[in-house]
């Protein structure tokens, strides 16, 4: 077939041109807006190379942002593997209820972020949320407990509702992956004489290892920049104990006008969001890869 | 008794916690939508109320500005899901059916921008917008979601398109058709059904999207749902939670079950196509 080679050429470009425009220029103008002296109503003063820079690295609130940060991603990502994969193995098995249960484990990646954290401020309610109601009736507690007005709790709270969120995507990651395990390799081991736990830590484990890997670098990337729960339910708050990076560079953008600072967090961002973006790329290609020579070799 | 019965109780025990707590957010959300508002705030706090107050949905679309905020969000999601698709269908194409040079190089970089998320560039964006005109409009919203989606769109529909046999469209060139001929009326005809799948989730996603539509519009009449509710939340001292709760249900449930239904498409387009 002879087909014109510009037209496969022709077909990409507007896709490339409108990429190129709403994500690649504001990369640029973020670059050159962290080097620049700005008004707070935005007006570009000039060149002050790292100055910016500087000040977000002798910031005291940066700091501890970053590290919040650093538990944030950590507790939601590991919370959520050591939970998923058990979830995908019981849902991979026959049993009663199987589709129902299904649905339920799904349903909260049905929800958008910013109405599921609506709902939980209003669940978590120091006076009248329908958890303290709950836990009271239930004769767990005798005082209704203030869940969002202390940081320490109301950041672990948190983090628990972002577990929550990602388990189905998680989940269904896992799915796939224990689907394609070899059946022949489980009959073999239990020939053997083979522990369930055997099994687990020695055949499921490792073949799942793909499976597991890109379910930590897709999470970490989802987590790491995630705004919605910790803004709508706390802001950052009480007195900045529960912001992390996103919250604290929306706040000084959108709140205190400190738009030198803030992008210059933005572009740190953007850097290490980078690393764990071409972490994933590697990932899919090496995939792809190994896919094609297995399938050569069938062949 | 059998082995399986035994299984499934042990399985139901072991997610009975989860499903608590999954299924707890929406019990909360239909329990106090039609809680009559003085039975708000008892102590101690209870499940319980004297009766379904079903005028709260009634009351609350006009106190939010349901109605407005419902056409914003059906505006944004419906331009910006024609927009991608728009812009995503010839490139899906073109992936599926031509070898080119740059085809990896292209591909790698649909990998990448599909990862971008709007968060880390929000500032960037809402000074491009500004350069233009375009805060406070909502379509900044329709760019900027059609630009974000359309990477995850592309990989879809291309997963779709290369299940559909390439000889009915050569046999339309035998005949002499031009190839935009038989892509037009060959190809996208037996495309639709993929088409349709891949718009409903950009459209869901348009329609969840908070940061971006906080982050650009200033003006109440502006606002879409996400950002109308928040809004009711957000820096009050009185939240008239029952409304928030009405407007919550009204604007969640339709979409997630929809979106419930159609899940297992979804992850063709999640690139984990590469991992299957």
């Amino acid at each position: 077939m002879k087909a014109f080679r510009a037209t496969p050429l022709l077909m990409i470009i507007p896709s490339l041109l409108l990429a190129m425009f709403i994500i690649g220029y504001p990369i640029i103008d973020l670059a050159y807006t962290s080097m620049q002296q700005v008004s707070r109503f935005g007006q570009l003063r000039g060149f002050n190379g790292m100055a910016n820079f500087a000040e977000v690295f002798s910031d005291p609130l940066f700091y501890a942002s970053l590290i919040r940060t650093g538990i944030w991603t950590v507790a939601v990502v590991g919370g959520t593997l050591i939970l998923s994969l058990p979830i995908a193995m019981i849902l991979n098995d026959e049993f009663y209820g199987r589709g129902m249960a299904r649905v339920i484990i799904m349903l909260p990646w049905a929800l958008s972020l910013t109405m599921t954290a609506v709902v939980w401020r209003w669940a978590l309610n120091g006076r009248a949320g329908l958890l303290n109601a709950s836990l009271m009736g239930m004769g767990i507690s005798h005082e209704p407990i203030e869940w969002l007005a202390t940081a320490p709790v109301a950041f672990t709270t948190e983090i628990l509702i972002g577990i929550l969120v990602s388990i189905p995507f998680t989940t269904t990651i896992f799915l796939g992956g224990l689907s394609s395990l070899p059946q022949d390799a489980y009959e073999a081991s239990m020939v053997d004489g083979a522990t369930r736990w055997k099994q687990f830590r020695f055949l499921t484990l490792p073949l799942m290892r793909p499976f597991i890997n890109i379910a930590i670098v897709l999470n970490v990337i989802y987590v790491f920049n995630s705004l919605p729960i910790i803004w709508v339910m706390t802001e950052g708050g009480p007195a900045n104990g529960t912001d992390i990076l996103v919250t604290y560079l929306y706040k000084l953008a959108f709140r205190f006008g400190q738009l030198g600072k803030a992008s210059a967090i933005s572009l740190i961002m953007f850097g290490v969001l980078f690393v764990f973006i071409i972490i994933y790329v590697i990932m899919v290609m090496r995939n792809e890869d190994d896919g094609g020579a297995a399938g050569e070799a069938a062949e | 008794m059998s082995n399986k019965l035994v299984r499934s109780i042990v399985y139901w025990l072991l997610l009975s916690p989860l499903v608590i707590v999954i299924l707890f957010p929406f019990a909360v959300m239909f329990v106090t939508a039609v809680r009559p508002r003085d039975e708000l705030f008892t102590f101690p706090p209870s499940w319980f109320f004297s009766e379904f107050r079903w005028d709260n949905f009634v009351d609350m679309w006009t106190k939010v500005n349901f109605g407005g905020a419902l056409l914003n969000s059906l505006y944004v999601s419906v331009a910006a899901t024609v927009l991608a698709l728009v812009f995503s269908i010839p490139a899906a194409y073109a992936l599926s059916r031509y070898r080119f040079r740059g085809k990896g190089l292209y591909r790698n970089f649909l990998l990448m921008t599909q990862m971008m998320s709007p968060i880390v560039l929000v500032l960037g964006l809402f000074r491009l917008m500004v350069a233009f005109g375009l805060v406070n409009n909502l379509n900044s919203l329709v760019i900027t979601y059609a630009a974000f989606n359309m990477a995850f769109t592309i990989w879809m529909l291309q997963s779709y398109f290369n299940t559909i046999p390439r000889e009915l469209e050569e046999a339309a060139w035998m005949d002499g058709a031009t190839h935009l001929r038989s892509l037009i009326r060959i190809f996208l005809p037996l495309a639709v059904p993929a088409i349709a799948v891949t718009a409903i989730f950009i459209f869901i996603n348009s329609w969840n999207e908070f940061v971006l539509a906080l982050t650009m519009l200033r003006n109440n009449n502006d606002f879409t749902l996400p950002v109308q509710i928040f809004s009711q939340v957000a820096g009050r001292y009185q939240i008239e939670w029952h409304h928030v709760m009405a407007a919550t249900v009204l604007a969640t449930v339709p979409v997630a079950i929809v979106f419930s239904w159609l899940q297992r498409y979804l992850i063709r387009g999640m690139a984990l196509g590469a991992v299957k």
